[in-house]
């Protein structure tokens, strides 16, 4: 059936403006019934696997619960211990270390690698591939690999430092200084290849003309870089940012792998506490007042971003 | 309006293949039987191609129990404690639970997961038992031991030589491993090997010294510590930092030939020999009573016994606890010592079969290892044990990678376990 099709009413004087606005409003609420089909799976996966466990988490925060028995009321227990408990406040440290390391070196290198091979170069598809590779590579092993590179007596990386004269090469994943180093540039060397594609994807749309009439004002690379590239980034960049933002805070499985936030608990990350005290030792009440916080300072950082990437697009 | 007559079409297509789907997969989880009739008993266990206890139990168990089929619910060794733990949160219903810690027990019967098994128990001979006091939460019982390990030392016949390892103290053991240490770079062999757990240091140290590791004061470690990093400055061991960070095993140090002695659980004979009997190595082992800090003529090490349990909700719960207490009695035991694992329950027949299995050391100072005078517990359990387990761990990693001297290590050990826990 076609909504376009003429009917008599439209040719009565006066009822057509009338049979126009009746059109206009079945279609708009077609589309809309279509647009809302489209949305409701998804919305459907995200109420069912977000929505409702992070109100779930909300609750259950406020009871001391072991996932099996009935939940007891805490009232406001679990966030009284989240303030006496030095392994959150550690977790928290490191978390916040492990982010103030990851978030700006991965966008750093990431856009680096990005301008860099969106040259002209020899071989250029080979290269994205090859930095890509660590992405799509089982974290397993990636985790062994790097724990090899820096074993602290046999590890190429070491034996390196020795040649060029360091007494006392660093015992990395095995040093309360040096883990978290360690964790940091392994993460940025496997979460860089996907940053790339997406700065990659971005540079695309900045158009070339701009590039044009900057070299035709005599603009040098770094201008042009710092002028037209970083500009016309801008919307790759807040995208990246958040993402790589929420990432690094919610940061899991390569801690796990690598120290198991060890030594002592140098390592030890806010994700990797929710684990211990919820599926561990049995304290879902705790460890969600844990991921509640960790939810907090996710949706806090984010909203500020958002609020930075309006102001700077006025 | 094309999108709607779709959508009419493909909806009950939908609907059909989800309930086929979902009829499909209840059939595949209600199943409490096999296509042949028999009762299906489902085991959780760990590494079973690598744990060949397993496989004999249950193969000697359906032996004789023709209409039980008993089907092993594998898991990474590694993962088994959060895996079993994150089963039982969402109702999983496999019906045998292997109980891999003490600890992990306590906290699975206390939060009540587990079937009572305290009428089972009473029908046990206990004076032939090691290991079942251990599973006595207030006079009941909730898991019943089929093994007992405990901690011994390994060594390479041939790097040891006509040294004699009996009745050997801590410090002749020292003096021993800087003796045996030989070669450079890739060559190097160690004298021996201190694995990375801190049961290799604290348990020992408690056992020997009568420490409480939930005690909150732990300068009674001291001594241990000083000798385990004593060897390792020495290089007479691989160090910590390195072994942590290779994730080194300590079977390939001493399969190898890169340790002369390894202190570690007697679960290991049954591995060496299983390996030995796959062409997987050609070493030439024996044991030792574990080193003592006197020598008074007593050996005293420590160990734990592991168990099965049987699920709340487990929907076979009678053929479960039959597997259960055969597991545990005198057939589970002649089945386990039949392929060199130490069983819960002991008896002279018992220990005949252990050592007749082909390539076990039979020599007189690895049957006295099998004697010791006092078995500890690795870990004493409350509802404490876990916490305290957590810290102590964290600071033996910073004590043995020299992150902090003994004397904090201690410090802060004392410290946290105090403000931390109690």
């Amino acid at each position: 059936m076609s909504v376009d099709a003429p009917t008599a009413t439209q040719h009565a004087p006066g009822g057509a403006s009338a049979a126009h606005q009746a059109a206009a409003k079945r279609r708009r609420r077609r589309n809309l019934l279509v647009g809302w089909s489209f949305i409701l799976p998804n919305f459907l996966g995200f109420a069912a696997l977000t929505l409702v466990p992070v109100i779930g988490a909300l609750a259950i925060s406020f009871t001391h619960w072991d996932s099996y028995s009935t939940p007891k009321w805490a009232g406001l227990d679990n966030f009284q211990r989240l303030w006496d408990d030095s392994n959150f406040w550690a977790a928290l440290r490191n978390t916040l270390y492990y982010a103030a390391g990851h978030i700006p070196l991965t966008l750093v290198v990431a856009l680096g690698l990005a301008v860099l091979l969106n040259q002209k170069l020899r071989g250029v598809h080979v290269l994205r591939t090859a930095f890509f590779f660590p992405y799509i590579t089982s974290l397993v092993a990636v985790a062994v690999v790097w724990n090899m590179l820096l074993s602290p007596e046999s590890g190429p990386v070491n034996q390196f430092l020795t040649f060029l004269g360091v007494d006392h090469p660093p015992g990395w994943t095995s040093s309360q200084d040096w883990a978290m180093p360690a964790l940091i540039v392994t993460s940025v060397w496997r979460d860089m290849g996907y940053y790339m594609v997406l700065f990659l994807a971005g540079l695309q749309t900045v158009p070339a003309e701009l590039y044009e009439a900057a070299r035709m004002d005599g603009a040098g690379a770094w201008q042009r870089f710092w002028h037209v590239t970083l500009p016309g980034l801008r919307p790759t960049t807040f995208f990246v940012t958040v993402m790589i933002t929420v990432s690094s805070f919610k940061v899991f499985d390569l801690v796990q792998v690598m120290t198991e936030g060890g030594p002592g608990r140098s390592t030890l990350v806010l994700s990797q506490l929710i684990f211990r005290e919820g599926i561990t030792q049995g304290r879902f009440g705790y460890a969600s007042a844990v991921s509640l916080v960790l939810f907090l300072i996710c949706l806090v950082i984010t909203v500020i971003q958002f609020r930075m990437q309006r102001r700077s697009e006025r | 309006m094309k999108l709607t007559k779709n959508l009419a079409r493909i909806a009950p297509l939908v609907v059909a293949a989800t309930l086929t789907a979902t009829a499909c997969d209840a059939s595949g989880t209600d199943s409490t039987s096999s296509s042949d009739g028999r009762t299906v008993v489902k085991i959780a266990l760990w590494n079973y191609k690598t744990t060949p206890e397993f496989k004999a139990l249950i193969e000697g168990f359906e032996a004789e129990n023709p209409g039980i089929d008993v089907q092993p619910v594998d898991i990474l060794a590694d993962n088994y404690p959060d895996k079993v733990t994150t089963m039982l949160a969402g109702g999983d219903t496999t019906d045998v639970l292997t109980m891999k810690n003490v600890t992990d027990y306590a906290r699975y019967a206390t939060r009540d997961q587990l079937l009572p098994l305290t009428e089972e128990a009473a029908g046990l001979d206990k004076a032939s038992y090691s290991g079942l006091d251990d599973y006595d939460l207030d006079g009941k019982y909730y898991a019943l031991p089929y093994r007992s390990d405990f901690w011994v030392l390994f060594y390479n016949k041939d790097m040891v030589g006509k040294e004699d390892l009996s009745g050997l103290t801590w410090d002749r053991y020292a003096e021993l491993a800087k003796k045996f240490t030989k070669g450079s770079g890739s060559d190097k062999v160690y004298g021996t090997y201190l694995h990375t757990w801190r049961s290799v240091v604290q348990a020992i140290s408690s056992a020997q010294t009568g420490g409480d590791q939930l005690g909150g004061d732990y300068s009674f470690f001291k001594d241990q510590y000083e000798m385990a990093l004593g060897l390792q400055k020495a290089k007479a061991t691989l160090p910590f930092s390195t072994a942590s960070s290779n994730q080194i095993t300590y079977d390939s140090q001493l399969t190898t030939g890169k340790a002369a002695m390894v202190p570690m659980g007697s679960w290991w004979a049954a591995a060496l020999l299983a390996e030995k009997a796959q062409g997987k190595n050609d070493i030439n082992w024996g044991m030792a009573p574990m080193p003592q800090v006197e020598k008074d003529g007593r050996t005293v090490t420590f160990g734990s016994p592991t168990a099965f349990a049987v699920n709340k909700k487990s929907r076979n719960a009678d053929a479960a606890k039959k597997f259960v207490t055969w597991a545990s009695g005198p057939q589970g035991a002649a089945a386990v010592a039949k392929i060199g694992v130490t069983p819960a329950y002991t008896s002279d027949k018992i220990l005949d079969t252990f050592f007749s299995v082909d390539g076990m050391p039979a020599d007189a100072l690895s049957r006295r290892t099998m004697q010791p005078t006092t078995v500890q517990l690795e870990m004493p359990v409350s509802d404490k044990t876990s916490d305290i387990d957590q810290i102590l761990k964290e600071e033996h990693e910073m004590v043995m990678s020299g992150e902090k001297s003994v004397d904090e290590g201690v410090k802060e050990m004392d410290k946290r376990v105090k403000d931390e826990v109690q």
